[in-house]
C-alpha cells in the first residue's frame, strides 16, 4: 500500500513542479512588437493565398508556398512546405519567415498555435465566400503594407463581376447541376462558393438547400431537380475530351433529364473554379460559357 | 529461452533497452525534411530579427515531437502488454475495451458542439477524447461486471459491442456535421503527431511513467493470472481487484496517449508480442521492455512518417502498420521456428 501512496505523491509532485516550471507566468515573456514592420519574407499556406500575394505585387517576398501552389507559374518554383492540409512545419521555419499567411481551417489553426508558441507572426484569413475573399485580400493588404494595391485589386474584380452580370440581366436562369464526383454522385450545394459563382454567371443551382455543403444525391433527386445544364470540373491534369466522353457515357443512363436530352453536359478546366482567387472572374466566365454557349461564340 | 529471470538480468536488459532508446532518439533528432546542422543549432536562438532556424527546428519541433512519440509509444506498448495478460487474449490491444471509439466520439462531440477553449494548452478535442476514452472503459467495465464474476468474455464482448455502437454514432455525426470540421476529426482519428507545449509533454510523460511503474508493481500477480483465473484465485490472489487496478491504470495511460496523438494503431498490439517472442512471457520483464521498445518503435515510425514523402507528411499510423506488420511477421516466423527459409 505504501508504495502506491508514494507513487501517487511522486506523480503529483512531478506535475506541480512542471506547472511551476512551464506554466507559471514569466516576467521575461517575449512581447511581440506592437507595430509590426512590413514583412520581407512571407510563407503562403494555400494556393489561393499565393495567388493573392502575387496579385498584390509581393511575389518577390514569398519565400515558400504549399505544394499545390501552381499559379502564377513562377510560384511553383518556390520551396514547398507540403500540402495545405498536412503542412511541414520544419520547412515553414526553414524559410525564416516574418509573416505566415494561413487559412482558418482546422488543420492550419493547429499549425498557427504551434508557430505562435515559437514567436512567429501568423495571419489567418477565412475564404469560404466571395465576400470573405474580398475581405481576405484587404486584410492581407493591410498586414503586408500594400493596402492601396489591395483596394485596387478588389475594386477591379468587383467591376469585372458587375460587367459580367450586367450582360445577363433579365435572362432566364438555367438550372445547373455542379458535379463534384460521379460515383457516388456528389454535387455542389447551396452553401458553397461554387453556388455563388453559378449565380454570378447567371444560372441557378438545381439542387435546393441541403444539409451538406457538397451533398451526395441519388438519381431521384437529379430527375426531380429538372437539370438543364450539367457542369463537371475536370480532374486536374486530365484530358478534357476524354473526360467529357466519360461524362456523356455516365449520364446516358438518365436520358430524359433536359441537360442530357439536349447534350448540355460540359467538362471544364478546374483551374479557376477550384479555389477563390484573384482569377475569380475567369471562373465565372468559364461557367457562363457553359450556360450561354451562343454568347461566347462556342 | 529464459525459465528464470534474475533481477540482475532484468536490470541489464532494461538498461540496454533504455540506452538503445536514447541512441535512437538522438539519431532521429538529426533526421527531418530540413537539413539541420548541430553546430549551427548550438549557436543559440539568434536575435528576434534574425532567428536561427536550425536551433528553432531542433529545439522546438524535432525534440518535442520525438519526446511525444516516445511517451505515446511507451504508453501504448505497456498498456497493450497488460491488456493481453488480463484479458488472456493475444488479439487484445489497448483500444479493445472501447478506448478508441470513446476517444473518437469525445473528439467528434468537441468538434460538433463547437466549444472553443484550451485547458493547460490542450485543445477541446484532446480533453474530450481523454474523457470519452475513460468514460467508455468505465461503461464497458460496468457492463462486463454485471455479466459474471470472472468476466473476461463478457468484458471483451461488451468492449466489441460498445466499440461498434460508438463507431456507428461517429459515422452518424460525420454525416450530419459541417464538412470541414469533420475533416479535422478524421485526420485526428488517423493518428497525428505534432510537437506539443513543454508542460503537456512534462505532465503526460509523468503520468505515463507513474502508470507504468504502477503496472510493474502488479506484474507478479499478472503472471499468475495469465495462466488462468481459477488457479490464481486458489493461490490467494484477489483476481478481480488486480484486474480492476490493471485495467484502470492501463486505460488511463492509453487515454493520455490518445489525447496526445489520436489513434495510432498497431504499436500496442505488436510490440508486446514481439518482446514476448524474443524475451519470454514474464511480465516483470515484458512490461518494462515493451514500454521502452514501444517508445523506440514509435520514434522510428514517426521519423519515417516525417521524412519519407517530404515535404508532405504522413500520418504515423500508416507507417506503424506498413513497417510494423511485416517486421512482426518476420519475428513470428523466426522465433516459432516452424518456417525454414528457402526450403
Amino acid at each position: 500500500m505504501r508504495r502506491w501512496v508514494l507513487l501517487l505523491a511522486a506523480m503529483m509532485a512531478w506535475n506541480i513542479a512542471g506547472y511551476a516550471l512551464w506554466r507559471a507566468p514569466r516576467v521575461d515573456a517575449v512581447v511581440p512588437p506592437a507595430e509590426a514592420p512590413r514583412p520581407e519574407r512571407i510563407v503562403s499556406m494555400a494556393p489561393n493565398l499565393t495567388e493573392i500575394l502575387y496579385a498584390l505585387g509581393l511575389g518577390e517576398n514569398v519565400v515558400a508556398v504549399t505544394s499545390d501552389s501552381d499559379y502564377p507559374p513562377q510560384a511553383a518554383g518556390k520551396p514547398s512546405v507540403g500540402s495545405f492540409w498536412l503542412p511541414d512545419i520544419e520547412a515553414v521555419i526553414a524559410g525564416r519567415p516574418d509573416l505566415i499567411v494561413t487559412l482558418e481551417i482546422p488543420q492550419q489553426t493547429n499549425l498557427v498555435v504551434r508557430l505562435r508558441r515559437m514567436g512567429y507572426r501568423c495571419l489567418g484569413v477565412s475564404i469560404w465566400t466571395v465576400d470573405e475573399f474580398f475581405r481576405a485580400v484587404e486584410t492581407i493588404g493591410q498586414a503586408t503594407g500594400q493596402p492601396v494595391q489591395a483596394q485596387s485589386l478588389v475594386s477591379g474584380i468587383r467591376q469585372d463581376i458587375r460587367r459580367l452580370t450586367e450582360t445577363r440581366a433579365g435572362k432566364d436562369q438555367p438550372r445547373v447541376l455542379w458535379v463534384v464526383q460521379r460515383e457516388p454522385l456528389r454535387v455542389a450545394g447551396r452553401n458553397t462558393f461554387i453556388n455563388e459563382l453559378i449565380e454570378l454567371a447567371g444560372g441557378q443551382n438545381a439542387i435546393g438547400p441541403t444539409l451538406h455543403k457538397y451533398p451526395p444525391i441519388g438519381a431521384e433527386q437529379v430527375i426531380g431537380a429538372n437539370v438543364e445544364v450539367i457542369v463537371e470540373p475536370a480532374m486536374t491534369g486530365g484530358d478534357l475530351v476524354e473526360q467529357r466522353r466519360q461524362a456523356l457515357a455516365y449520364w446516358s443512363h438518365l436520358p430524359r433529364i433536359p441537360a442530357v436530352a439536349n447534350g448540355r453536359i460540359y467538362v471544364i478546366d478546374p483551374d479557376a473554379v477550384s479555389r477563390l482567387s484573384p482569377r475569380l472572374c475567369q471562373g465565372i466566365e468559364s461557367i457562363a460559357a457553359c450556360l450561354w454557349p451562343a454568347d461566347s461564340g462556342g | 529461452m529464459n525459465s528464470l529471470l534474475s533481477p540482475r538480468m532484468l536490470l541489464t536488459r532494461t538498461i540496454a533497452a533504455v540506452v538503445l532508446l536514447v541512441a535512437v532518439m538522438v539519431l532521429c533528432s538529426l533526421v527531418g525534411t530540413q537539413t539541420v546542422s548541430l553546430r549551427a543549432a548550438l549557436a543559440g536562438p539568434g536575435s528576434p530579427t534574425a532567428p536561427n532556424p536550425d536551433y528553432e527546428i531542433l529545439l522546438h519541433v524535432r525534440i518535442p515531437r520525438i519526446l511525444l512519440a516516445a511517451i505515446v509509444g511507451a504508453a501504448l506498448a505497456g498498456a497493450g502488454a497488460v491488456f493481453q495478460a488480463v484479458l488472456r487474449n493475444p488479439l487484445a490491444d489497448p483500444y479493445i475495451l472501447g478506448v478508441s471509439s470513446g476517444a473518437g466520439l469525445g473528439a467528434m462531440l468537441a468538434v460538433v458542439s463547437g466549444v472553443n477553449w484550451t485547458l493547460w494548452g490542450r485543445s477541446p478535442i484532446a480533453v474530450f477524447a481523454f474523457l470519452g476514452a475513460l468514460g467508455t472503459v468505465w461503461l464497458v467495465w460496468t457492463i462486463g461486471r454485471i455479466t459474471g464474476k470472472f468476466h473476461v468474455t463478457g468484458l471483451l464482448l461488451a468492449g466489441v459491442v460498445v466499440n461498434a455502437c460508438f463507431s456507428a454514432i461517429i459515422m452518424f455525426l460525420t454525416s450530419v456535421a459541417r464538412s470541414q470540421d469533420v475533416y479535422a476529426t478524421v485526420f485526428w482519428l488517423m493518428g497525428n503527431m505534432a510537437e506539443e507545449d513543454p508542460f503537456v509533454l512534462w505532465a503526460s510523460g509523468g503520468c505515463v511513467a507513474a502508470g507504468l511503474v504502477g503496472l510493474f508493481f502488479i506484474s507478479a500477480p499478472l503472471n499468475v493470472i495469465s495462466f488462468g483465473q481459477t488457479d490464481a484465485q486458489s493461490m490467494g490472489i484477489h483476481v478481480e481487484r488486480v484486474q480492476f487496478i490493471t485495467l484502470a491504470i492501463s486505460s488511463f495511460i492509453t487515454a493520455v496517449a490518445v489525447s496526445l496523438s489520436g489513434l495510432i494503431g498497431f504499436a500496442g498490439l505488436i510490440v508486446p508480442h514481439a518482446v514476448r517472442l524474443v524475451f519470454g512471457p514474464d511480465h516483470r520483464q515484458l512490461l518494462p521492455l515493451s514500454s521502452v521498445m514501444g517508445a523506440v518503435f514509435l520514434v522510428v515510425a514517426d521519423t519515417i512518417a516525417r521524412r519519407v514523402v517530404a515535404p508532405a507528411q504522413l500520418p504515423v499510423g500508416v507507417i506503424t502498420a506498413m513497417i510494423g506488420g511485416p517486421f512482426f511477421l518476420i519475428l513470428l516466423m523466426r522465433y516459432n521456428r516452424r518456417v525454414y527459409w528457402l526450403s
